[in-house]
């Protein structure tokens, strides 16, 4: 096949994302790919060991290898303890070292073998101290403590910490003893869920200039303004003297959210008065981020009616918040929901607790609790189905949230689509059909919220009729910011390709939260919508005048701008733009009012961080059909149902990439990616040949069904969040699958040798 | 002995002469003294195929070739894929499917998506997984690639 | 430091006996330098473009493979495929496409990775493995050659230049199968081929298994003597047996001893029996993990998608 041989293009009438042409061409620059000139780079020293006290540090020696320009230590930085909910972490390690993966240095040379010889040359002794490898075991009364100063920490209102806990949630709603003690038949069960990585393809990177007394950092981070906030909480600076660029960002699923490494490598360049250029390898990006999925730990106890009414449901669960609070803050309440689930029982307690140990911190990654929750749920469910002697789709059917009910901490719903999902997906996979004796198919119901939260769109239209949306949101790669473009055009009557994006500059656009909570759609198409909407009454104005017509009765359509019902009697919207560039310009700000927190009846929420509520929940039912290898344990996931509740889908090929994206990434969570730490608090598999994502020889059929159906709250067209929610419930349906075929696996992920152990009853 | 090469790489067509450390690996010359930033770095393990090009025709893993084994043989990155005028049948494919989202496998996956259909020009569903195997995407789930592969060698 | 490209063997033999290592694909020295096994060595010899080692070349007594063949050209070689079949099925399973171009016999051979997937194969079908030194060339079987993980009895100034299988006679067949968590860019976390060939009676007349990453070298099962005269079924559970018992494996990441120990029987009786079909004369494809075996592309039918 040879270049000169390509048909010519076909029109497609699918969305092609404004970026695609940098992305396939190799055009498009991410943050490695940048370099300026005089640009020095980094390296870290790390701190190696998991739990210990630093006696000596010496960075003399490296401090005077030739190429070296600085190296920095916690002594060359204000001494500022950071962190969103608890004030915990410092930029460098300060007299203990709590994860393998803490920075005790950081050196800028001239090259990068040159930073890590240095980096290298930095002597540290360590007094070890017991490391605090087990959840279960750190809440125990006498258990080392990771954090010995945590009681002098400060804390935002809703954390209740004690030792080790960094915070705990609890949740109840009516009389759980009573409801347990009264029914039927009552289903214990225990799972644990190893913790994973958000693995993005992308190894991150930052480069950081000063020029004058401001510093610019380009950075692959899914939250600029975030990462800005940190710079300057750490390094003391006004938000007017730092600027954060993001280039194209290689892919995140949460893993680079937050503040990490800018404000390491902005204190570089400023201490050599040069560029300085950080890029992480596959080793660190596995084990410096405080972003690693939780491990938890649940116990669960549920009671219901001889016909399948669930009465009551007590869940106690601890999660792996590792050695530092990043966002883990909200972890506590948001597993004890994912734990409760979408159900109408009333009588519910959850207890959750945030635990220090001395791993990687763990933190927001795509849909961050609720996978696992969701797989130790309905692991649960099926076996109080099985005991009930119901097929557990109707159990689910029968207690599953629905429009005008009530969910578990009493938040009641408007227009929902669960019951139509569990339809959607067990019809896909035509559940029921009989099979060979390998092979199951087992169902998950999940939920996920969608975020309001405040965001802003700047957007103009210059005198030859195109124009720009310059908006604070940050593309991921989800193509979430792409149809920013389509919502502006429709407002205006014009076509997408009529705008440029300029985003991810955090000193050109108002803010936005970031590629986070799956919010950009939901808040910042708000804000683009608002936006388009001042200048299409602008627009509307001038026709009208033009046009001899009642502004109200001008409509903006197909690039043109008429008087209702004569829409050949009109003016080009370009000719109205080119009149308004020699007058009052087309430039408009739009941000809206997010929509307010729903309230909740008759649940104690206590260590409430708001999200005991949600507003435009999202639903999900997936179905999975697998095939057992009984004498290996090897699981292969054939074929996938995934229906979803997420509102009206703006964009449904972007839509459906989520879907299949957090489908696969699923079923790596299920069977193959899995973090496993030594005795000593190593990660033992930090790198791809042991940690196991899907390859496009494991991906499976995926049937994807929209439930779209009017939603009260809903974002843009009534559109919810939608990336992370088909993260969810996947896992759960591959462990319900496998079960059938040979036993219930009751740790996450169900590896080939775990299935081979559950089966053989090892 | 000094532990440097000069040696001329050709790159796209493009002949580069090049001095360069001999344990230098294929992937870092071509983005840094050869100046192309399409090929990725995303695992310096062989292990996820952002690095792919080709050399003489074959998928290459650059990260794990040394850039001295490449004197004398072509080499095509993700840059050399395109004819001057508009884009390969298979980026214009993968766009029109939807099979981009953060993009950061992209060249990759097309480099190795290139040498398959070379080889394979009617490739079977399970050829395209098998020949894009050594590629990972942590965004779309390949469903979306796969299609593009399919369309394109639909096309001929 | 030096770096020079042979184009002859003989230039490369001269580049050996100077002290330079051969570097042919270059993956495995480049990977396993920046895992810090070995740092690359000062001097290198490229061998990559030695015509000579590179083919599939049938002689009198079965088939001689250039070191420098490919994994690629191995699992779509038609002789290779129908008559060392095992040999393709393990050259199939390598890493990736890109991988299987890059990386060769020779290499994998020289490499002595207890867990290589060409490793059981070329046991169980007899390889010998052609040394070439200025010193002169010797013939060694694939077993005495492997002295331990990374370790061989070839002398530093040897070149691998040919791998030699003889033929397998008439009724006989092989494969190879392994333990794989997803259906591309594995290790084998155990791994088993088989040799059968069978009597006119549809018995085994003749078997051997050999095993991967279940002890520091590729292991051959012994005692399979007594698989002779079983109905293939039969031999198939005696292999298992044999291979789960005398496996000696470690525990680590990838699995427990335990786990290896009963899945290496597991492959070596699926092994026996799928060597059997093809000494029967029934064609399945290459590679066996993916047309029957664990890493099968099962469809909503059953059959291969």
């Amino acid at each position: 096949m040879s270049p000169a041989a390509a048909p010519a293009p076909t029109a497609s009438p699918r969305f092609v994302r404004a970026d695609g042409p940098d992305k396939v061409t190799g055009s498009g620059r991410y943050t490695a790919d940048l370099t300026l000139t005089g640009c020095l780079a980094a390296k870290f020293r790390y701190a190696g060991v998991a739990h210990a006290r630093i006696r000596r540090l010496d960075v003399s020696a490296a401090r005077s290898m030739p190429g070296v320009f600085a190296v920095l230590t916690a002594d060359d930085v204000p001494d500022v303890r950071y962190g969103p909910f608890v004030k915990d972490r410092t930029l460098f390690a300060r007299d203990v070292v709590r994860f393998e993966g803490e920075i005790i240095a950081a050196v800028a040379a001239v090259d990068a073998a040159t930073a890590q010889r240095a980096a290298d040359a930095i002597v540290v002794e360590f007094e070890a101290l017991p490391v605090v490898n087990d959840i279960e075991a750190a809440l125990q009364t006498g258990s080392p403590l990771v954090h010995e100063g945590w009681s002098g920490y400060e804390a935002a209102d809703p954390m209740v910490r004690d030792r080790n806990d960094a915070t705990s949630s609890t949740i109840t709603r009516g009389d759980v003893d009573a409801a347990l003690a009264a029914a039927d038949i009552v289903v214990k069960g225990r799972y644990v869920a190893d913790g994973c990585h958000a693995a993005p393809i992308e190894p991150r990177s930052v480069v950081a200039q000063w020029e004058g007394n401001k510093v610019t950092i380009w950075t692959s981070t899914q939250v600029p303004f975030d990462a800005r906030s940190g710079v300057c909480e750490t390094l003391g600076l006004p938000a007017s003297r730092v600027r954060v660029i993001v280039p194209h960002l290689g892919g995140g699923f949460g893993g680079k959210c937050g503040f990490h490494f800018e404000a390491h490598v902005a204190a570089l360049a400023r201490a050599t008065r040069r560029p300085v250029r950080l890029v992480f390898s596959r080793r660190e990006e596995f084990l410096a981020p405080d972003r690693r999925r939780e491990g938890i730990v649940y116990e669960f106890e549920t009671g219901a009616l001889r016909d399948g009414t669930i009465v009551g449901h007590r869940v106690w669960l601890a999660i792996d918040n590792g050695a530092y609070t990043s966002d883990s803050g909200f972890f506590a309440q948001m597993a004890a929901m994912h734990a409760l689930g979408p159900y109408q029982v009333p009588n519910i307690r959850a207890e959750a607790h945030l635990v220090y140990t001395n791993h990687q911190p763990s933190g927001s990654v795509r849909a961050p609790t609720a996978p696992q929750s969701c797989w130790a749920l309905e692991s649960h469910l099926d076996e109080l189905a099985n005991a009930l002697g119901i097929d557990p789709v109707e159990l689910r059917r029968r207690n599953a949230v629905r429009t005008g009910g009530t969910g578990p901490t009493g938040q009641t719903y408007g227009e929902i689509g669960l019951l139509d999902c569990i339809d959607a997906a067990t019809a896909a996979v035509g559940y029921g059909q009989p099979l060979p004796d390998d092979e199951a198919i087992g169902v998950a119901v999940g939920w996920w919220p969608s975020f309001a939260a405040p965001s802003g769109v700047f957007v103009k239209v210059d005198g030859d009729g195109s124009g720009q949306i310059i908006t604070g949101a940050q593309e991921c790669g989800t193509g979430a910011v792409m149809t920013l473009r389509q919502l502006v055009a429709d407002e205006l009557g014009m076509a997408a390709d009529d705008f440029e994006l300029v985003y991810q500059d955090t000193s050109a656009a108002p803010y936005d939260m970031g590629a986070t909570g799956s919010q950009t759609l939901f808040n910042n198409g708000r804000a683009a919508i608002a936006a388009a909407g001042q200048i299409a009454d602008q627009l509307r104005r001038l026709a009208a005048d033009r046009l001899e017509a009642a502004v109200d009765d001008i409509v903006l359509e197909g690039g043109r701008a008429s008087v209702r019902g004569t829409p050949s009697a009109g003016v080009a919207i370009a000719d109205l733009a080119a009149e308004a560039a020699g007058g009052e310009l087309l430039i408009a700000h739009g941000s809206g009012l997010p929509p307010s927190a729903p309230v909740i009846e008759g649940a104690t929420c206590i260590g409430d961080v708001g999200v005991a509520a949600w507003i435009a929940p999202q639903f999900s039912c997936h179905a999975v059909r697998v095939k057992v290898d009984r004498e290996t344990g090897v699981v292969r996931v054939l074929h996938v149902g995934a229906a979803h509740d997420s509102g009206t889908i703006i964009n449904p090929v972007g839509a459906e990439g989520q879907v299949q994206g957090a489908v696969l990434m699923g079923i790596g969570q299920a069977l193959t990616e899995g973090t496993v730490y030594d005795e000593a608090g190593h990660q033992r598999n930090a790198g791809l040949l042991e940690y196991k994502l899907q390859t496009c020889a494991d991906a499976p059929e995926i049937d994807i069904h929209f439930v779209q159906i009017p939603t009260p709250d809903a974002g843009p067209r009534g559109a919810k969040g939608l990336a992370e929610a088909p993260n969810v419930a996947t896992a759960a349906a591959i462990a319900n699958a496998i079960a059938k075929v040979s036993g219930r696996v009751r740790q996450l992920p169900m590896t080939a040798e775990r299935v081979w152990r559950t089966g053989v009853g090892a | 002995m000094s532990d440097r090469l000069d040696i001329t790489l050709r790159v796209n067509g493009t002949e580069y002469p090049v001095s360069v450390e001999m344990h230098r690996n294929l992937l870092s010359v071509i983005r840094t003294e050869v100046g192309l930033t399409g090929t990725k770095e995303g695992c310096d393990d062989c292990e996820c195929g952002a690095c792919m090009v080709l050399v003489d025709g074959q998928p290459v893993n650059s990260c794990s070739y040394l850039a001295a084994q490449a004197q004398g043989r072509e080499v095509t990155t993700v840059e050399g894929l395109m004819p001057t005028d508009g884009l390969h049948p298979l980026q214009r494919n993968i766009l029109d499917e939807g099979g981009v989202q953060c993009g950061y496998c992209t060249p990759g996956m097309l480099v190795s998506a290139s040498a398959l259909l070379a080889r394979c020009p009617s490739p079977t569903d399970e050829d395209i997984r098998i020949g894009l195997s050594g590629n990972l995407c942590r965004c779309t789930g390949y469903a979306k690639i796969i299609a593009a592969v399919q369309r394109t060698a639909a096309e001929g | 430091m030096s770096f020079t490209i042979a184009s002859t063997l003989d230039d490369a033999l001269a580049a050996l006996a100077a002290g330079a290592r051969p570097i042919a694909g270059g993956s495995d020295l480049v990977v396993g330098a920046r895992h810090g096994k070995a740092p690359l060595p000062g001097q290198l010899v490229a061998i990559d473009r030695i015509a000579e080692l590179r083919g599939v070349c049938a002689t009198d007594s079965g088939v001689a493979i250039g070191a420098l063949t490919s994994h690629g050209e191995l699992e779509s070689n038609a002789l290779i495929c129908d008559r060392w079949s095992a040999l393709a099925d393990g050259c199939a399973l390598v890493g990736s496409p890109a991988t299987r171009h890059v990386g060769t016999i020779g290499g994998n051979v020289m490499n002595a990775s207890p867990a290589m997937d060409t490793g059981a194969p070329l046991v169980v079908l007899g390889a010998e493995v052609e040394l070439r030194s200025q010193r002169g060339s010797r013939h060694v079987t694939a077993a005495d050659l492997w002295t331990g993980p990374g370790r061989t009895s070839a002398a530093a100034d040897e070149l691998c230049t040919v791998v030699h299988l003889p033929d397998q006679g008439a009724r006989s067949g092989s494969a190879y199968l392994r333990l794989e968590y997803r259906r591309a860019m594995e290790i084998a976390i155990v791994g088993a081929a088989a040799s059968v060939s069978l009597a006119d009676d549809g018995t085994v007349a003749c078997a051997s298994v050999a095993l991967t990453a279940v002890a520091p070298t590729i292991l051959a099962v012994t005692g399979l003597d007594t698989l002779v005269g079983m109905p293939v079924a039969a031999a198939a559970a005696a292999a298992r047996a044999a291979a789960s018992e005398q496996a000696r494996p470690i525990s680590d990441l990838r699995a427990s001893d335990d786990y290896r120990r009963h899945a290496v029987g597991v492959m070596a009786g699926r092994a026996i029996e799928a060597a059997a079909r093809r000494a029967a004369g029934e064609s399945i494809p290459v590679p066996l993990n993916r047309s029957t075996g664990i890493g099968a592309a099962w469809s909503s039918t059953g059959a291969a998608s």
